[in-house]
């Protein structure tokens, strides 16, 4: 699966539209997480638990996404964008979304 | 029997909204998700892309941006499922449903209101999501979710 | 550009496990971390309590007895004392300063709260016949702080219900959920918590009175209304007639001698008698 932010697989040619393909997860943090990110707030610095979690949870939204993609017969997602937003409290949802396409 | 029940009034009364979100909140569901997937399916023809597009020299006739939005609850079932997921972490089952469902939905009053204006494609979809109210799993204010799905419809020239 | 429309049947944005399956997992987790949690408190705690000075203890229990809105009964007080003064002399009880309180309350029940204070509500006064069984009662209540059972049961509702509290915020549905579960449970005792106060008391009835009559007598009332409504008393403690039995077995055992039993002094027989000392009237 080639996937890009661009309107196009650059050097190929898209033969085919599919349309909207969409990919988003939902993820918490556990409370010793929560714990030791509110003692790193005192000090500042990276939240390396929060990073991992938040890297984690985008490639399944990722891998969501092109597995519709898939489903569609399509072998590339182009202009791919990416939204975070908070749900709920202590909750992030990690969303991508973009066009499915056959590129040749 | 009267006396158990009044001395415990709390807690019977979280049972009793936790069935009651439960099971209205599944009825909900699933009405929901079958007229979304009935309409998806009718206004599958409409194309729909969030690639800019190009076109050719007078081939457009008239574009103009439509837009489509939803704002949805969560119920007291669904809250309690977050709530204790949050202790554990992970993926927070509950609301994924909630989240699609509002995103779908969203695009799909927007293709609606672009099919009414007689476009025939829709270009440049852009998706936003965000929480109303600052704190939406707190007792005791709403928790709700809005998606908005926003793009330029495009009318082609096709005589 | 060519436009194939498609429309994909399965969901992949949604997970496939059942919300109900996905509560059970949830709900049992948390069950079992409680449980672990409640398990270790509760050897801290007993470990803890037996090191608390008693004076710590006292200003504690300054806390607890605002909660009853009742002053220090003089006629109960009179019957704490004489036992209080047949404890043997070294006996850890001398360093409390006892208050025992009357709260009108149709329970017939009595409760030890951390500091020396003892509550004895109104329905178990009404209902005793003699002497002897109400100073079974109170040497019961002195044998829960003689074992400092009082303190254990607070140590570990209390800290289930703090760190509920911590981890779901102050006024979540769940920390409710818990500290009504918690703090209703843990305030009975053990059955060994209850069988050691009735040994403790049936010692220092025995020290008081000369012989052990009416010692089983509150436990052999309980136990005939047993069937009729389901009292507080009987929730939190062993059936009435093992401890009947059990006492009887220690009765037997030491030799101690059942004599004739004290009627209740007039001073506690209320309003059904006319009061003949008003500075010890009760209920008023």
């Amino acid at each position: 699966m080639i996937m890009t932010n661009v309107g196009s697989v650059p050097g190929k040619k898209i033969v085919e539209h599919f349309g909207i393909v969409q990919g988003s997860t939902v993820r918490a943090k556990h409370f010793g997480r929560d714990m030791m990110a509110g003692l790193k707030n005192l000090v500042g610095g990276e939240l390396k638990g929060y990073t991992e979690l938040l890297q984690e949870s985008r490639q399944e939204a990722m891998d969501r996404m092109s597995e519709q993609a898939r489903l569609m017969g399509a072998n590339a997602v182009v202009n791919i964008r990416f939204a975070t937003s908070s749900v709920a409290q202590g909750a992030a949802e990690l969303f991508a979304y973009g066009t499915a396409v056959r590129v040749e | 029997m009267l006396e158990v029940l009044l001395g415990n009034l709390d807690l019977f009364l979280f049972l009793l909204f936790v069935v009651l979100g439960y099971s209205c909140g599944t009825i909900a569901e699933k009405r929901h998700y079958k007229s979304i997937i009935k309409r998806e399916k009718e206004l599958i023809k409409l194309m729909l892309v969030n690639v800019e597009g190009r076109f050719a020299d007078g081939a457009v006739n008239e574009s103009f941006l439509v837009s489509g939005s939803m704002v949805v609850s969560n119920d007291y079932f669904k809250r309690l499922l977050a709530i204790l997921r949050n202790f554990f972490g992970g993926r927070v089952k509950a609301y994924e449903s909630l989240i699609d469902r509002a995103r779908r939905e969203a695009i799909l009053r927007m293709k609606e209101e672009a099919k009414s204006k007689g476009a025939h494609m829709i270009v440049n979809l852009r998706l936003e999501t965000s929480t109303i109210g600052r704190s939406a799993n707190k007792k005791n204010s709403v928790g709700s979710i809005e998606a908005l799905a926003y793009g330029t419809a495009v009318v082609m020239n096709r005589s | 550009m060519k436009f194939t429309p498609k429309h994909i049947d399965e969901n992949v944005n949604v997970s496939k496990t059942h919300p109900l399956a996905e509560l059970a997992w949830l709900v049992g987790g948390m069950l079992l971390l409680a449980l672990v949690f409640y398990l270790v408190l509760g050897v801290t705690a007993d470990l803890a309590v037996a090191k608390i000075p008693i004076k710590a203890e006292v200003w504690l229990g300054e806390y607890f007895v605002d909660s009853f809105e009742a002053n220090e009964d003089e006629a109960l007080r009179r019957r704490l004392q004489t036992l209080l003064d047949n404890l043997p002399a070294g006996s850890s009880l001398h360093k409390y300063n006892f208050t025992v309180q009357l709260v009108k309350n149709e329970e017939v029940n009595a409760l030890a709260l951390p500091g020396g204070h003892i509550v004895v509500f109104s329905g178990l006064v009404e209902q005793a016949d003699s002497e002897n069984e109400l100073a079974m009662v109170l040497a019961h209540e002195l044998g829960h702080f003689a074992h400092r059972d009082h303190l254990k049961r607070l140590g570990r509702g209390l800290g289930l219900t703090v760190a509920a509290m911590l981890v779901f915020g102050e006024d979540s549905a769940i920390s409710r959920l818990v500290s009504n579960l918690f703090l209703v449970t843990e305030s009975s005792y053990s059955r060994q918590q209850e069988s050691d106060a009735d040994h403790f008391g049936l010692e220092l009835l025995v020290n008081s009175y000369g012989h052990a009559g009416g010692a089983t007598d509150f436990f052999a009332r309980v136990g005939k209304k047993a069937g009729s409504r389901s009292p507080y008393w009987l929730a939190s403690h062993p059936h009435p007639d093992d401890r009947i039995e059990e006492l009887q077995s220690l009765i037997s055992e030491n030799g101690y001698r059942v004599e004739m039993i004290t009627p209740l002094g007039d001073d506690l027989l209320g309003e059904a008698e006319p009061e003949q000392e008003p500075e010890t009237a009760v209920d008023k």
